[in-house]
C-alpha cells in the first residue's frame, strides 16, 4: 500500500539512525581520555617530521640510482650516502609505532555519521585515502624490503618512489586541513580550550581520573617503542652498536653482500683465465688487461664505506688502481664521464656511471683487495669499483669494462 | 551532537589541498609512466589492501584487545600492561618477516644472519622487565603523571 508521506518517513528514519545513542558502531563508544586533539597533533607532528625526513633522504637516494645532469651527486664527504640512507631506514622504522598510534587514535572518525556535511569534508576525506594508504604502503614495503621479503610483483624501488610523492601530497593536504586545530591544541595550557569544548564526542571525559596510561604516558610509550626499534636495528649501520642489533637484518661485522656471485651468474666468467678488464670508448689507447696486469700497476689504498639502500653499511680498506690512473694510461680526454660495466648480465645495476669529478677522485678505485686480502667472489672478484659517497648499487662488482663516454 | 567536526576552512585549506593534490598527481603520473616496473593494477590492489587490512582487521583487533585488557587486568597494573604490549607488539609486527626468514630463499648467508626468534624473545623479555621496574620505580617516587 503506497505511503503518502514516504519521503518524510525515510527522513525521520535517517535522523533517528544518526542520533540513536544505542546504535552499534557509534563514535561515543570509543571515548577515551587518550583521544584528544593535543595527542593527535603531537603524533601528527612527529609523523610529519619522520616522513619528511624519509622523503628528502629518499630523493637523495633516488638521485644516486637515477642520475640527473642538474644534480651531480657529491662524492664528498665519503660517508654521506651511508648517513643519509641510514637515517632514511631508521626514520622509516621509527615511524611504524607512531603511525599505528596515530591511526588508533583517529580510527573512530571512520564511523562519523553523517560522513560529510560540506564539500570540504569530502575533499579532506579523499585526501586522507592518499595519506593513510600511502603511509601504510611506505612503511610496510620499506620494512619488507629491508628483510628482503617481496610478497608482490611490482618493482620495489619504482613503486616506493612514486607512492612517496602520493604520501607527501596527502601530508601537505592534511596539514592544511588541520592547521588551525593543531595550532590551537598545541598552545600553552592557559590558552588552550577546555577539552570538553575541544572534542565533545571523543575527549570530554579526559579530565576525569581513569585507569591506564595517561596522555603523557601514552606519548612516552610510543616514543619508547620507536626508541626500542631503533636501538635493536641501528647496529646494522652504526658499527659500535652492532652487538645490540638483535633485530637488525644485517650484521656489518660480517661485511654483508646483497647479491652473491652465484645469484648473479658470474662465477664461471669471473674465475675464468680468459677474464679481461677493457678500457674503451673515447680513448687514444684502448687497454685490455689481465688481473695480473692490473695488479702490476701502481696501487692506492682507501678506507671507504659500502652503504646499501636497505640502510646497512660497513667500512673497509680497499686497494686497487685508481680510475684516474687507468684513464690517463688509456689517453682519455680530460673531464670525461665513464660507464663501468659488470660481468653480470641480467640486472638493472649491471652498469654504473662516474661523472668527471668522481672519475678524477683520488679514492675512486678499481679494487682487487679488501682489508688486505684478494676479493672473494661474492665481494666482486676479480675487480670491484669502489668510490667515495656512492650508493652500494653503484659500487659495481665483477667489473669487466670501463667505457669513456 | 554532530560527530563530524565543524572546523573552519579558509583559503589556506584550499591552497594546501591544491598543492597536496599536485604532488599526488605527480606520483600517480610517475606510476603510470613507469608501469612496466610499477604494475599499476597490482600496486593499486596492494595499496587498497593495506588500508583495508588496517581499518577492518588490525584496528578492530587492537580495540578488542583493549576491551579484554580492561576486563582482565587490575586497574593498578593496566598502564604497565598497556605500555609493555604496545612496545612488544610493535617489535613483533616489525620482526615478522625476519622471524619467518623469507630472505633465506636467496641463499645469502649475510642476509638475516641472526636467530630472530631468539632476538624477538629477548626484546619482549627486556620490555616486560623494563615495564615492571618502571612501574615500581614510579610508584616508589610517587609520580602520578605517567600513570593514574
Amino acid at each position: 500500500m503506497p505511503m503518502p508521506d514516504g519521503r518524510h518517513r525515510l527522513g525521520r528514519s535517517a535522523k533517528a539512525f544518526a542520533t540513536d545513542p544505542a546504535r552499534p558502531l557509534r563514535q561515543r563508544r570509543y571515548r577515551t581520555p587518550l583521544r584528544d586533539e593535543r595527542l593527535a597533533a603531537w603524533l601528527g607532528a612527529a609523523l610529519g617530521v619522520l616522513f619528511t625526513t624519509c622523503f628528502l633522504t629518499g630523493l637523495f637516494s633516488h638521485a644516486h640510482q637515477h642520475p640527473v645532469s642538474w644534480f651531480p651527486v657529491p662524492a664528498r664527504p665519503a660517508g654521506l650516502y651511508r648517513v643519509t640512507q641510514g637515517v632514511h631506514v631508521a626514520a622509516g622504522i621509527a615511524a611504524l609505532p607512531v603511525l599505528l598510534a596515530k591511526l588508533w587514535l583517529v580510527w573512530p572518525r571512520l564511523l562519523s555519521v553523517p560522513p560529510f556535511r560540506r564539500l570540504s569534508d569530502v575533499v579532506e576525506r579523499v585526501g586522507l585515502l592518499a595519506l593513510v594508504g600511502g603511509g601504510i604502503f611506505q612503511v610496510w614495503t620499506g620494512v619488507a624490503n629491508i628483510a628482503q621479503w617481496y610478497p608482490w610483483r611490482f618493482s620495489f624501488t619504482a613503486s616506493h618512489y612514486e607512492v612517496a610523492w602520493i604520501t607527501m601530497g596527502g601530508i601537505v593536504a592534511h596539514v592544511g586541513a588541520k592547521w588551525a586545530v593543531s595550532r590551537r591544541a598545541l598552545r600553552r595550557p592557559s590558552r588552550r580550550p577546555r577539552l570538553a569544548e575541544a572534542d565533545p564526542v571523543l575527549g570530554a571525559s579526559a579530565e576525569e581520573p581513569h585507569p591506564g596510561l595517561s596522555r603523557r604516558g601514552f606519548l612516552a610509550t610510543v616514543a619508547g617503542a620507536a626508541g626500542t626499534l631503533t636501538a635493536v636495528t641501528i647496529g646494522q649501520t652504526v658499527r659500535p652498536l652492532a652487538a645490540l642489533g638483535v633485530l637488525a637484518p644485517r650484521d656489518p661485522r660480517q661485511r654483508p653482500v646483497n647479491r652473491s656471485a652465484a645469484n648473479a651468474g658470474v662465477t664461471a666468467a669471473a674465475t675464468s683465465p680468459a677474464y679481461r678488464l677493457e678500457v674503451t670508448g673515447r680513448v687514444a689507447r684502448p687497454l685490455t688487461l689481465t688481473l695480473s696486469d692490473l695488479q702490476a700497476l701502481p696501487a692506492t689504498e682507501a678506507v671507504l664505506p659500502i652503504a646499501c639502500v636497505e640502510g646497512w653499511s660497513y667500512s673497509a680498506r680497499w686497494r686497487g688502481v685508481t680510475v684516474a690512473e687507468l684513464l690517463r694510461r688509456a689517453g682519455a680526454p680530460p673531464g670525461a664521464t665513464v660507464r663501468v660495466e659488470s660481468l653480470e648480465a641480467d640486472s638493472p645495476y649491471r652498469a654504473s656511471f662516474l661523472d668527471h669529478a668522481q672519475a678524477a677522485d683520488r679514492a675512486t678505485l678499481l679494487a682487487t683487495h679488501l682489508d688486505g686480502e684478494a676479493l672473494s667472489a661474492d665481494h666482486g672478484y676479480p675487480v670491484r669499483l669502489v668510490g667515495p659517497g656512492r650508493a652500494g648499487v653503484n659500487q659495481t662488482k665483477w667489473v669487466t669494462k670501463v667505457v669513456v663516454l | 551532537m554532530p560527530e563530524t567536526p565543524n572546523h573552519h576552512r579558509g583559503p589556506g585549506f584550499w591552497l594546501a589541498t591544491a598543492a597536496g593534490w599536485a604532488l599526488i598527481a605527480w606520483g600517480v603520473r610517475g606510476a603510470l609512466l613507469h608501469r612496466i616496473d610499477t604494475r599499476p593494477p597490482q600496486l593499486l590492489r596492494f595499496f587498497v589492501t593495506g588500508l583495508a587490512l588496517h581499518d577492518a582487521v588490525f584496528a578492530p583487533a587492537v580495540l578488542l584487545a583493549g576491551v579484554v585488557l580492561g576486563r582482565t587486568v587490575p586497574a593498578r597494573w593496566r598502564a604497565t600492561v598497556q605500555a609493555a604490549l604496545l612496545v612488544a607488539g610493535t617489535a613483533a609486527l616489525f620482526s615478522y618477516p625476519l622471524v619467518r626468514g623469507y630472505a633465506h630463499i636467496l641463499h645469502n648467508p649475510t642476509s638475516l644472519p641472526r636467530n630472530y626468534t631468539a632476538g624477538l624473545a629477548i626484546v619482549v623479555a627486556a620490555v616486560a622487565l623494563a615495564a615492571v621496574i618502571g612501574r615500581l620505580l614510579l610508584r616508589a617516587l610517587r609520580v602520578g603523571r605517567f600513570v593514574r
